[in-house]
């Protein structure tokens, strides 16, 4: 039993998970009004949306890219979405189509990189240019009112008790993908594809049909953060999804483990990650401090994860 | 003669400077007030602060890396400055702060970058979030008066005749960086260190000390460009050069330079600075949404990029 | 060994390749037969590494046949070239550093369960059979990270797939260039295990003397053509050297 503990704690996952369990300890002592059950239910709600935009960047990035436009997929889907709802059609349909503008940016983003060769964070920078220059224009600057009603309105904004269903979702969709990337043979060919290009294509393995799947998955994931995000607050607001979002994200995704080169990642790190990082939000606002300071630690926070993740990686392979 | 014309005309420099003046002709033909003189002093007033800014990443970008947190030292290093100048102290020491500020930025950017091997648009994002959030702190999330007198405001921020003064400073950078690119060695081992690092290591080359060199000289660039930004509407907006990177990044690639490193041209970036700077005057003349102008970006960028990927490949195909 | 009148396991008649307005292999004909190792030599540049693709299904002749057993067959991806019995060894193994050794070696042919997913128990099983069965030491688990092993034991690694996915022919492109003195014995006593075992293999190297010990005939490449072939016995390392330097 006590071997089996410290094998968890070991494990990629633990080391986070640690860290969460200190932070909300060290949370509940000092910061007031932290354990509000108000605040408990917002720190519920709101974690998701930065949390599936965490793991939309982590199935990409084991795959060795980045998407930098999922903050405009995060605006752009709802937002499309919500206008198509208001001006009548079936709200079902609507979640269809929100999905599929998340597909087809992914898809872009994917064919372009793989056909060009350019690096895929250049690639998805200008299309995030691009897709956020025509949500503004669309929506012209303007938030568009996006309501559900009955069990559409239970699935994605409601809560079970005091657990929010969107909550539910967030652990749903990691576990599909923890199921995907580490159960499925599709998902060692993410691995391998992120991890060494070459070797991979020697054994065969397609991996431009690889990387653009998984910018498929990854804008389709950005458009659901974006579509839960939306209905949280019953609206869609064009400049959704800006920098320090999408950055925290992916400060979630590197604290949970993921590596930025591609091919080591974990889907689990990065669920505990994306808590760490709302939290950590959660409580500066608490304690009444400024909002730009928020974003001084996101880059901290991202730049020594980084590096973390590189010393940590050497250091065991010297213990092996 | 005629040969040596010609061959101008079609290198990558000249037929970026074509663009430029057809764009030019065209706007002046088909776009009202584009030729009014008002209109003309801000194209070269403003025109600058993209330009010194863009050629400072050009040099970068030739060694093979990127600086994204180059529009937070836009902002940062003249705020410093201005509150410096605003309790008092001398305009040409609160420049030279400026300066020192950008090159500070720029070597942490280039340590960080080398010591820990992780690919320098992380590590700049990170940058970039970093120092936007000082900025905002130390200006306390206003906006800092900036007026500059006598000397100091003919240097940075003046006309003589129909040329303004930026804009003979950005000429002035583009040629010492010119030179210092082709004509010198140092210049010569940031090709090297973009185009094959491995080779240029086995050369002796010390490639960390390039690249660290050439994100200080990124950060100056970016400080001198924010000075004169702040010079010219006489105010520092902690939020200024939001967005600024990647206008540079698509000036620089209109221009000849190649995403990956090895290949650049800061005449190109000058061409390609200011084509986009103009692009951006003429919608706003036309009053087309300012967002289609960041769309716009976009697809320069993409465009570009996919121009050079085939350039390269056709380029292959016939040796 | 040599010259006889059974069918050769694979066939090359007129194989041509070219890259843009490079002739990587020229109308080049090659005979491999049951049970017999061949060593492809040339220098630089005549065209082994791209023979060997060829032979992996990574690219496509563009005229020319290949027969296996007599039969022309279309070689258009690694996995076509596994299903007649090909197996291919590189230099760096092409094992995906980051991941484990068992994941490694069902890369791209992974064993899974229903619905598609990962065997991961029985993968984990059949890895460390199969590198027992080879002989190599120091692979203490199945589940460790690639990067943590050496040159000769990531080729191991290699050299289980072969096995495991029990190969025919092992085309080995140049498979102990990065290996110590020791290790690069243990890879050339497994091709004449292999060999005794009926299984053929071709080994490419620019370096005669590693490929003079382990096999029975040389075929000599020069600019995309074969130029020649020797039993081992008529020829010497230094004549081979005169032949490949020739032009």
């Amino acid at each position: 039993m006590a071997v089996r503990l410290r094998n968890l704690l070991l494990s990629k996952e633990g080391g986070i998970f640690l860290v969460l369990i200190m932070l909300q300890i060290l949370a509940i002592l000092f910061v007031d009004n932290y354990t509000n059950p108000d605040n408990i239910k917002l720190l519920l709600k709101a974690t998701p949306s930065l949390g599936i935009l965490a793991l939309s960047a982590t199935v990409l990035m084991i795959s060795g890219e980045f998407d930098l436009s999922m903050g405009s997929t995060f605006a752009l889907a709802p937002m499309i979405s919500a206008l198509c709802h208001g001006a009548g059609l079936n709200l079902w349909l609507c979640i269809m189509i929100a999905l599929m503008i998340g597909a087809s940016v992914g898809l872009a983003n994917g064919l372009i990189t793989v056909w060009t060769g350019m690096p895929s964070f250049i690639v998805t920078i200008a299309t995030m240019m691009f897709w956020r220059g025509i949500t503004l224009f669309i929506a012209g600057a303007r938030w568009v009112k996006f309501k559900t009603e009955g069990i559409a309105q239970f699935l994605f904004t409601d809560t079970i008790g005091w657990l929010p269903l969107q909550f539910i979702w967030f652990a749903g969709i990691t576990l599909i993908l923890w199921f995907l990337l580490n159960r499925m043979r599709f998902g060692n060919w993410i691995f391998a594809t992120g991890g060494n290009v070459k070797a991979a294509k020697a054994m065969g393995i397609n991996t431009d049909f690889v990387k653009v799947t998984c910018f498929i998955i990854a804008g389709i994931l950005a458009a659901v953060a974006g579509f839960f995000e939306s209905l949280r607050v019953a609206s869609v607001g064009p400049m959704q999804g800006g920098q320090i979002l999408i950055f925290t994200a992916i400060a979630a995704m590197v604290i949970g483990g993921t590596k930025i080169g591609g091919g080591v990642g974990t889907v689990l790190g990065t669920f505990i990650g994306a808590i760490i990082m709302f939290s950590i939000q959660n409580i500066l606002m608490l304690m009444r401090v400024q909002a730009f300071l928020f974003q001084l630690l996101v880059g901290v926070i991202l730049v020594s994860a980084a590096a973390g993740n590189l010393l940590i990686r050497k250091k065991a392979n010297s213990l092996e | 003669m005629a040969i040596n014309l010609r061959r101008l005309l079609l290198s990558k420099e000249g037929s970026i400077f074509l663009v430029l003046i057809s764009l030019h002709v065209l706007a002046a033909l088909f776009v009202d007030r584009y030729t009014s003189p008002s209109n003309i002093k801000l194209l070269l007033r403003a025109i600058p602060s993209l330009g010194i800014l863009s050629i400072g990443v050009t040099v970068l970008m030739i060694s093979g890396e990127f600086d994204l947190s180059i529009g937070s030292t836009f902002a940062l290093a003249p705020m410093v400055s201005a509150l410096c100048y605003d309790v008092g102290l001398n305009i040409w020491l609160c420049v030279i702060i400026a300066l020192i500020i950008g090159a500070a930025v720029g070597l942490s950017n280039g340590l960080i970058t080398v010591k820990t091997g992780m690919p320098s648009f992380i590590v700049t994002i990170g940058a970039m979030m970093f120092w936007r959030g000082i900025v905002l702190v130390v200006a306390d999330g206003r906006m800092v008066p900036f007026e500059l007198e006598g000397f100091a405001r003919f240097v940075f921020n003046d006309m003589i005749g129909w040329v303004s003064t930026q804009f003979i400073w950005f000429a002035v950078f583009t040629a010492i960086l010119w030179i210092f690119l082709s004509k010198m060695r140092f210049g010569n081992w940031i090709f090297a260190t973009g185009g094959n690092l491995k080779a240029a290591q086995a050369m002796g080359i010390n490639t960390d000390l390039v690249k660290v060199t050439c994100f200080i000289i990124a950060g100056i660039m970016a400080a001198y460009a924010g000075i004169f930004d702040s010079a010219r509407v006489d105010i520092v907006n902690p939020l200024q050069g939001e967005g600024i990177a990647l206008t540079a990044i698509a000036a620089m690639v209109i221009g000849g330079t190649r995403l990956g490193g090895g290949v650049g041209t800061v005449l190109g970036t000058f061409f390609g600075a200011s084509i986009m700077f103009t692009i951006q005057d003429i919608l706003m003349l036309m009053r087309v949404s300012a967002y289609l102008f960041q769309s716009f970006v976009g697809v320069v960028i993409i465009l570009a990029a996919i121009g050079n990927q085939i350039a390269a490949r056709g380029a292959r195909k016939i040796w | 060994m040599v010259e006889t009148n059974e069918v050769p396991f694979i066939e090359l008649k007129n194989v041509s390749k070219n890259f843009g307005r490079i002739e990587a292999i020229k109308n080049l004909s090659l005979k491999i037969y049951k049970g017999e190792s061949l060593g492809l030599l040339g220098d630089n540049g005549a065209g082994k590494s791209t023979l060997i693709k060829i032979l992996s299904g990574l690219h496509q002749q563009d005229s020319g046949q290949i027969l296996i057993n007599g039969e022309e067959v279309k070689l258009n991806s690694y996995a076509d070239s596994t299903r007649h019995g090909i197996e291919t060894i590189y230099q760096d193994s092409a094992v995906v550093e980051l991941m484990n050794v068992y994941r490694n070696i069902f890369l791209g042919r992974e064993i899974t369960k229903r619905f598609g997913f990962l065997d991961v128990k029985e993968m984990d099983k059949l890895s460390r059979e199969v590198l027992d069965s080879i002989g190599i030491q120091g692979i203490t688990s199945t589940r460790r990270l690639v990067e943590t092993l050496s040159g000769g034991q990531k080729q191991s690694v290699a050299i289980a797939r072969a096995v495991y996915f029990q190969s025919k022919v092992l085309l080995l492109d140049e498979p102990t260039s990065a290996l110590s003195v020791k290790e690069t014995r243990f890879v050339h006593d497994f091709i004449i295990r292999l060999k005794n075992e009926g299984i053929s293999s071709v080994y490419v190297s620019h370096t005669i003397a590693n490929v003079h010990d382990v096999v029975d005939r040389f075929v000599i490449l020069r600019h995309g053509e074969n130029v020649g072939e020797y039993n081992r016995d008529e020829i010497s390392v230094n004549e081979l050297s005169d032949i490949i330097c020739e032009h």
